[in-house]
């Protein structure tokens, strides 16, 4: 799996739990709260994503990471 | 999951089950929550207490396995009213006459004349119309959110709210939307950003992991801008704040520009049981859309009855007030002596920040342990994972060598580990 199926598979979720969002301007540079995200629709995508990866990932992890790019690369670090 | 590690996990990394069958935990909570480490660590919760929930009470479990007796330092009997005599007499009283329950819900069979009394009195305490009581503070805060908003309305909320609120909007449908803690600019960003829907504003009076209080009069103005009403979760501030006890509202004189009036009564009243407050009209409403005033057993009248005794103890005069406030100037002047991190806090819950740390909180809590010091630890997700702490709330029943004494104690086994005394 690359790092672009994942962002992929993070944007698919986010549009799942975003009511208003236009998911073809979605920029992996950006960070889910600037498209209205909060903490909670976070909570359900970083959740949602690692079940479709089947991998679990320590929050403690994750405290850092600021983008969606970041976010995947993180993730590929766990799926084998 | 490898014994190494286990510390990198939380509860929150638990949230989602991928096992096969909804009965089956994840293979590796299993594998987490039985390893040593983490087993010491969930040893801090739910440890009985077997005595009042009084500064000097007895305490079993824990680290220690053992009964014991502990200086509490966690109950959120600010004003010790759980225990006040007059209080305790009139629960009794009504215990013998009216029994151990209500036995129906509110709007069935579970209205006592004693409900009727307290709401009354409740409402002209808050200068409102109407008062309804829920069975709980977290299903009141539940219900009155989830029987006030729908499905295309949104709630914007501080990013500190207390769960109840987060859960309310969830069963109500709404969106919820939040804004960075106390901040007007961020507020009225948000509120900008969803203009033209039915919102809502909910903020606490006080923090209950950080023991700061809303900015309420520049929230206020936000909202008054915006002609969005503003629901105020006085939840750590009825009865300790605002020259009558009123709270935060009536510290800041501006009651009157607050849309509905929330509390609680299992914190300074001493009892249990969630209130809302506002006008009639909005209160027979909800109390026809509210499921969890519906749906639940309504308050046993025994505590409906020593909560009335509370409210008529605690606004009688300040003295448990002054009390209070004496003791949380106390403490805290002992703790930044220590130089300890207490953040932002300036009421009578005072955190002690500890750090990124999950393994040094533990560990300094069962050092407070061992020296007779119930102080809980609270650790991510409860709170962001760099700032661990420990929630001092403090009571106005301690005595100066209480706090003294607990002083003692938290500088042995928390301020000097942490290369802190006298660093202020």
């Amino acid at each position: 799996m690359t790092k672009e199926e994942i962002i992929e598979i993070i944007k698919k979720h986010l549009k799942d739990n975003l009511d208003d969002i236009d998911i073809d301007t979605v920029s992996a540079e950006s960070s889910m709260r600037d498209y209205g995200a909060n903490s909670l629709d976070m909570i359900e995508v970083v959740s949602a994503t690692m079940r479709e990866l089947k991998i679990r990932v320590p929050r403690s992890e994750l405290a850092d990471v600021q983008t969606i790019d970041a976010l995947a690369a993180k993730f590929l670090e766990h799926v084998e | 999951m490898k014994p190494e590690d286990v510390l990198k996990f939380s509860l929150a990394d638990f949230t989602y089950n991928d096992s096969d069958g909804v009965l089956n935990p994840p293979e590796d909570f299993d594998a987490w929550i039985q390893d040593p480490r983490v087993a010491m660590a969930m040893s801090f919760f739910e440890q009985p207490l077997h005595n009042s929930p009084k500064p000097r009470t007895e305490l079993s479990g824990g680290h220690l396995g053992k009964r014991r007796p502990v200086i509490n330092l966690t109950s959120y009997n600010y004003l010790g009213l759980s225990t006040h005599p007059e209080v305790v007499q009139a629960a009794a009283q009504a215990l013998m006459h009216y029994g151990v329950g209500a036995s129906g819900a509110a709007m069935l069979s579970g209205t006592f004349d004693q409900h009727v009394l307290l709401a009354q009195e409740l409402a002209a305490f808050k200068g409102q119309d109407a008062c309804m009581l829920f069975s709980s503070g977290y299903g009141g805060n539940l219900g009155a959110i989830q029987g006030l908003l729908q499905k295309g309305d949104v709630l914007v909320v501080d990013s500190k709210c207390h769960r109840s609120v987060v859960d309310g909007a969830t069963l109500s449908g709404a969106k919820m939307v939040s804004f960075a803690h106390n901040d007007a600019a961020s507020l009225d960003e948000t509120l900008t950003r969803y203009a033209g829907k039915r919102r809502m504003v909910v903020v606490e009076g006080v923090y209950s992991m950080d023991g700061d209080v809303a900015n309420l009069p520049a929230l206020l103005d936000v909202c008054d801008a915006h002609d969005v009403p503003l629901y105020l979760d006085e939840a750590h501030s009825s009865l300790v704040y605002g020259e009558t006890g009123r709270g935060l509202g009536e510290h800041f004189g501006v009651e009157d520009r607050i849309g509905v009036h929330f509390g609680t009564l299992s914190k300074a009243f001493g009892g249990v049981g969630g209130f809302v407050c506002g006008e009639a009209s909005i209160m027979r409403y909800l109390k026809c859309y509210a499921a969890s005033f519906q749906f639940s057993c309504a308050l046993p009248p025994a505590i409906v009855a020593a909560m009335r005794k509370s409210l008529e103890v605690a606004t009688r005069d300040n003295t448990l007030r002054e009390q209070l406030w004496a003791n949380v100037r106390h403490f805290r002047s002992n703790l930044i002596a220590m130089g300890l991190d207490i953040g932002e806090s300036t009421s009578q819950v005072i955190p002690i920040i500890v750090g990124s740390s999950g393994e040094q909180l533990i560990e300094l809590a069962m050092a407070a342990q061992e020296r007779g010091l119930y102080l809980q630890p609270i650790d991510f997700p409860a709170v962001e994972a760099h700032s661990r702490r420990f929630r001092i709330s403090v009571s106005a029943q301690l005595s100066a060598e209480d706090i003294d004494e607990a002083s003692n104690i938290i500088e042995d086994v928390i301020a000097r580990p942490l290369g802190l005394v006298g660093a202020a």
